[in-house]
């Protein structure tokens, strides 16, 4: 390592600037900002608490809070279960698991734009592949992204976002279980333990930062989820979405830039951030009961 | 690694089986559909060949719906993204790794610490710089910004750097060269493998922003194709065939670079991930 400091602050500097300028200052102004009126042309104008106050009495604001906690408690542990098993089958020794490992990654790299308008072609109520599957099974056709029932068109959201994310999750436990040594469990084999013992007692425990991990990150990605929704409900804006399907970011995103209410809007991420917090303590703190290292 | 009986083999063959046709279903639809005729897409039961094959949509998406200028833009600026990205990341990386100075800790505890901020708190401040730079309504906010260096590129190569033997940079300060040289001669060819997963996530996620030009662009001469899709859909009466065939447009690079670019991509999630 050099001594000479003016090269390090030389070569550091453009993320010097990253910091105080999309960092730093966002960070105090959008604070200073849920405490004001502004509307971006005007002066902003201070209100103390009434944003805050609002917000918490402002019915869309729960129920975007419901919708996004019943979409990560769908996607998550499914996804991170389905992610688990699929990366144990492809760890065993078969032919033909790299073609499978490209199957399954493939919806990780599309687009969520592209994702988004062929799933709801998928979920498409007269002409859609999913209902044209029930009908012939003798099942009435079912308004998965239309549903008058909150739950069913989160959820179908839920869905596409485990299908999206499946790949992401399995690659990165495979890695996990690549790292579990072949010694340990030939030795447990021998010792009479059955594949169902070695499974939970040997390669869960290896794996479970990784499991750890990949729940962690997904909780955070669900409460922040924005493309996708905005692309299955089809909408340019978040403008002509319905109330009681609407999510955190999508009200963030409209408050802010078509309504303008800069105030509300920063509350509003600010309590999201708080609460995505809140969460990442949470499983933290069970984090010790499970999860093994070493 | 272990062995199983065959009867488990065949099992565990038939699950991943059914589990890859229903991750690669979805892309045969949207493959198919993109050459249907408004008939054929809402014809029951659902025609898995298209029949007439109609090829036309995919001109009509170029041509009249305007995606050859979105395709246009998005390359211009995931082009310019990922050379800002690829020169600020390694820049940053090279300093924390290389020289020891005051602020080097705090600026690495930062750099870790934005890994974890959320977008969405530091979006209507951004919009407000943006805003008063006079930069609205043009491509500035979604490329300047990788000139800055981000937190996971820096993190990816400041680990990569820290993995090269120190004696380099001491054997190429006797040869004569300055730190700059020694940057760009010698620490960015040996970074090829961390630039190259880099590169990969760069393509990826600038290729997809579609909050940035959502918030940032009006003009439609502007719009990415995240966008410009997103507005096919919302604003026109477009069938459902054309907007598969501008789906399969957005979908295809991402899928080629992405086969091209697996090794990269395994590596980039191993970099990060394992190592962190």
């Amino acid at each position: 390592m050099q001594k000479q400091g003016y090269w390090g602050y030389l070569f550091t500097a453009p993320f010097v600037i990253n910091i105080i300028l999309f960092i730093a200052f966002p960070i105090f102004f959008s604070a200073y900002i849920s405490f004001t009126h502004w509307d971006l042309f005007n002066p902003p104008e201070w209100v103390g608490l009434d944003n805050w106050v609002r917000l918490f009495k402002q019915d869309s604001f729960w129920v975007s809070l419901r919708n996004v906690l019943f979409f990560a408690l769908i996607f998550v542990p499914l996804q991170t279960i389905l992610a688990f098993v699929v990366a144990y089958m492809l760890n065993q020794s078969l032919r033909g698991s790299t073609v499978f490992r490209l199957l399954y990654f493939m919806p990780v790299v599309t687009p969520w734009i592209a994702s988004a308008l062929l799933w709801a072609w998928l979920y498409n109520y007269k002409f859609g592949m999913i209902n044209w599957l029930l009908e012939s099974l003798g099942v009435d056709p079912v308004k998965w992204l239309d549903s008058k029932y909150w739950w069913l068109t989160i959820g179908s959201v839920a869905i596409v976002n485990v299908w999206k994310g499946i790949g992401d999750s399995m690659i990165a436990m495979l890695a996990g279980m690549q790292n579990v040594p072949k010694e340990v469990l030939e030795s447990a084999e021998i010792d009479g333990a059955n594949k169902w013992k070695q499974l939970t007692k040997i390669v869960f425990p290896l794996v479970s930062p990784m499991i750890y991990l990949v729940m962690l990150l997904s909780t955070i990605a669900a409460f922040q989820a924005f493309d996708a929704f905005l692309g299955m409900y089809g909408a340019l804006d978040a403008g002509s979405v319905q109330e009681r399907n609407m999510v955190p970011n999508l009200l963030i995103y409209r408050d802010a830039f078509l309504l303008t209410k800069m105030g509300p809007a920063s509350a509003m991420a600010w309590a999201l951030f708080v609460i995505i917090l809140a969460f990442t303590l949470f499983q933290r703190y069970f984090e010790k009961r499970w999860v093994h290292y070493d | 690694m272990t062995n199983r009986s065959p009867v488990s083999k065949t099992v565990i063959y038939v699950l991943l089986t059914l589990g890859a046709v229903m991750m690669a279903f979805p892309f045969f639809w949207m493959l198919s559909t993109s050459f249907k005729t408004v008939g054929g897409v809402s014809q029951l039961p659902p025609q898995l060949i298209p029949n007439p094959f109609k090829w036309e949509n995919y001109v009509t998406v170029w041509e009249k719906v305007n995606f050859g200028r979105y395709t246009l833009n998005s390359t211009i600026i995931v082009v310019l993204d990922l050379a800002g990205t690829l020169l600020s990341c390694s820049m940053v990386a090279f300093g924390l790794a290389m020289f020891r100075f005051k602020l080097r800790k705090p600026i690495y505890i930062v750099m870790l610490a934005t890994l974890m901020m959320p977008s969405q708190v530091t979006l209507i401040p951004s919009y407000f710089i943006w805003k008063t730079f006079g930069t609205l309504n043009t491509y500035y906010p979604l490329i300047l910004p990788s000139f800055l260096g981000g937190a996971f590129g820096i993190f990816l190569i400041h680990q990569f750097m820290k993995s090269l033997p120190g004696e380099l940079y001491e054997a190429a300060v006797i040869d004569g060269y300055n730190p700059l040289q020694i940057l760009i001669k010698i620490y960015i060819p040996l970074c090829k493998p961390a630039l190259a997963a880099l590169s990969v996530f760069t393509f990826m996620g600038s290729w997809n922003n579609t909050l940035g030009p959502l918030i940032y662009l009006q003009d439609k001469s502007l719009y990415t194709l995240p966008l410009g899709l997103l507005y096919l859909r919302s604003n026109t009466d477009a069938n459902t065939a054309l907007l598969m065939a501008g789906a399969v447009i957005i979908t295809t690079p991402v899928v080629i670079v992405y086969l091209i670019a697996q090794k990269q991509f395994v590596q980039g999630i191993a970099f990060t991930g394992l190592k962190g």
